[in-house]
């Protein structure tokens, strides 16, 4: 029960101190830089048809990004797994990506995808997805690489004295075995991949977006649009976290055992 | 040499040399199709040879001691900000593990906190702040502290019954079971925290440079981006911030053998690297969450 109070009444408590102005006393700021809540709730709903058009943009490249990074994330640690000698220094480089700066990666794919297409929403969007997937990736192709090897002690050697040929191996025991570590990086992998997309929506082409618009709207000195979005891209970060929650209780809701 | 090439080392040289030749073969491709190659993918020489030139890009200084000097800023910020974020994300997780109440309220916060988009919010934290600086600090010391906590966090919930029980028995104080137990038993999450933060602290700082045009890494950038000076300048900050982004991540490793001498006895038993070691430290650290989950509703 004070589980969810306590967290709930702190909540509150700040929406209250920010709404009475107290919050902008402690922090010596302004209502135009720092708008009430009220405000930030009437431009969304005033504006809602163009956030929602900037929300999808965002969306669609997080969540492809997400995707195309993890899969390839996943087929890298199974090619670990079946190469181990070579593949232990592929698994190296690939996690030496998750270091490289975001704001480094953006403009040089940018660069890059010039030429994939004449329209610059598509050409914009492919240099973000591939971003958010090498971002993606690294993470991915660890957890993965964890959950196809770390299989229950002898389970290994059951498989090889039942004869069980490489691909069995695959489908009956290491697949199944790394999807609780597939959910872990997924865990890890939606936040970021979010703020991977907002943060390289500042240096690309096309004009919308969630991080753009942020960019924009600040930039005109609109404060209380650029909260807007703001609080916007928390709700979706929110959103898909608990949409993945219940996909990962519905995909292991027979592994309670475990 | 079969020895050789069975090591570790080998197969990553080998990942590199591979990644090299492919950047080679575009830039080959690049520079017969395109006008302004080195706007898209210049020859890796020529990178090489832009770090090595005399020639200067502004009044003052060549290509290479402009990215130094303007990494000198970021990295200065960057490693305040990252020292604020892990002091107090540290005593944040102390703070919750000590008061029931303090994780009650704070546990599902942290939660939500990665969620906000820190770097996204950056002009407005600049605008409140007031400070370019201040707000460079801030930030890196915000993204720092999330994950710092959050593992330290981890790493308290996973002191097994059996050692409470002990301290217990020998009628110890809080004290010395936080100086005796807890606080050793949390010191490998700890780092994996600073690890999965140290890379994130130098790009938020990179970032909060392109904002204003007072020096620093990402100020440059943009102004390279923009063709205000050599764009051989762009592909060396885009290479030195890669190279600081793994560094910092390194150099978290080396500190934690440094301070964990167990660890350090492994690393020469096993010739586990870094890597796995902070993979384990990652997996006891997600059964650390669940034994929280357990901890609170125990209470």
């Amino acid at each position: 029960m004070t589980t969810v109070l306590y967290p709930v009444l702190f909540g509150i408590l700040i929406l209250v101190l920010w709404q009475t102005k107290t919050l902008h006393a402690i922090l010596h700021t302004d209502t135009f830089t720092l708008p009430l809540p009220g405000r930030i709730n009437a431009i969304i709903a005033d504006n809602f048809p163009t956030i929602l058009g900037n929300t999808i943009v965002t969306v669609r490249v997080a969540i492809l990004g997400l995707l195309i990074g993890s899969a390839a994330g996943y087929l890298i640690a199974v090619l670990v797994v079946i190469f181990p000698t070579l593949g232990q220094g592929a698994l190296a480089v690939t996690s030496v990506f998750t270091a490289i700066p975001i704001v480094a990666l953006a403009p040089v794919m940018n660069n890059w995808t010039k030429d994939v297409s004449g329209v610059v929403s598509v050409r914009s969007a492919v240099s973000k997805i591939i971003v958010v997937a090498l971002v993606c990736m690294a993470n991915m192709s660890i957890n993965a690489y964890r959950g196809l090897t770390e299989v229950k002690p002898f389970s290994e050697d059951l498989m090889k004295v039942l004869a069980a040929k490489p691909v069995k191996m695959f489908t009956k025991l290491r697949i199944p075995n790394s999807v609780p570590y597939i959910f872990t990086a997924l865990k890890v992998g939606v936040p970021s991949s979010i703020i991977t997309t907002i943060v390289s929506e500042y240096f690309a082409e096309y004009l919308m977006g969630i991080g753009r618009q942020i960019k924009e709207n600040i930039l005109m000195a609109q404060y209380a649009a650029a909260w807007a979005y703001i609080v916007t891209a928390c709700v979706i970060g929110i959103a898909l976290y608990a949409l993945l929650m219940v996909v990962q209780a519905l995909v292991m809701r027979n592994r309670k055992a475990r | 040499m079969k020895k050789i090439v069975k090591t570790r080392w080998f197969s990553i040289l080998f990942w590199v040399v591979i990644l090299a030749a492919v950047w080679e073969a575009a830039a080959f491709h690049v520079a017969a199709t395109k006008r302004n190659p080195e706007n898209i993918l210049p020859h890796l020489y020529q990178i090489i040879a832009a770090a090595f030139s005399t020639q200067k890009v502004n009044q003052s200084m060549t290509a290479t001691q402009l990215v130094l000097s303007s990494a000198a800023t970021t990295v200065f910020r960057a490693a305040l900000g990252f020292a604020i974020g892990v002091a107090s994300g540290f005593v944040l997780a102390l703070l919750m593990n000590l008061s029931g109440i303090i994780e009650k309220i704070a546990f599902p916060y942290l939660m939500i906190i990665q969620m906000i988009p820190i770097l996204g919010m950056a002009p407005i934290i600049l605008s409140i702040t007031g400070s370019i600086n201040v707000s460079r600090i801030l930030i890196a010391a915000i993204l720092t502290f999330y994950p710092v906590a959050t593992n330290t966090l981890a790493g308290f919930k996973s002191v097994e019954k059996e050692k409470y029980e002990l301290m217990a028995s020998y009628a110890a104080k809080k004290r010395s079971l936080y100086t005796k137990v807890l606080i050793p038993q949390c010191i490998p999450y700890f780092f994996t925290g600073m690890k999965i933060s140290a890379p994130m602290a130098i790009t938020a700082a990179i970032l909060v440079d392109t904002l204003q045009g007072d020096g620093g890494l990402g100020c440059v950038l943009s102004q390279s981006l923009r063709h205000a000076m050599s764009i051989s300048v762009f592909w060396l900050i885009v290479f030195f911030s890669a190279f600081l982004g793994i560094i910092s991540w390194k150099l978290m490793g080396w500190l934690e053998v440094m301070f964990t001498p167990q660890k350090r006895h492994l690393s020469k038993k096993k010739q586990t690297d870094g890597k796995d070691v902070e993979l384990c430290t990652k997996e006891k650290n997600r059964s650390g969450k669940s034994f929280l989950k357990a901890g609170v509703l125990q209470r």
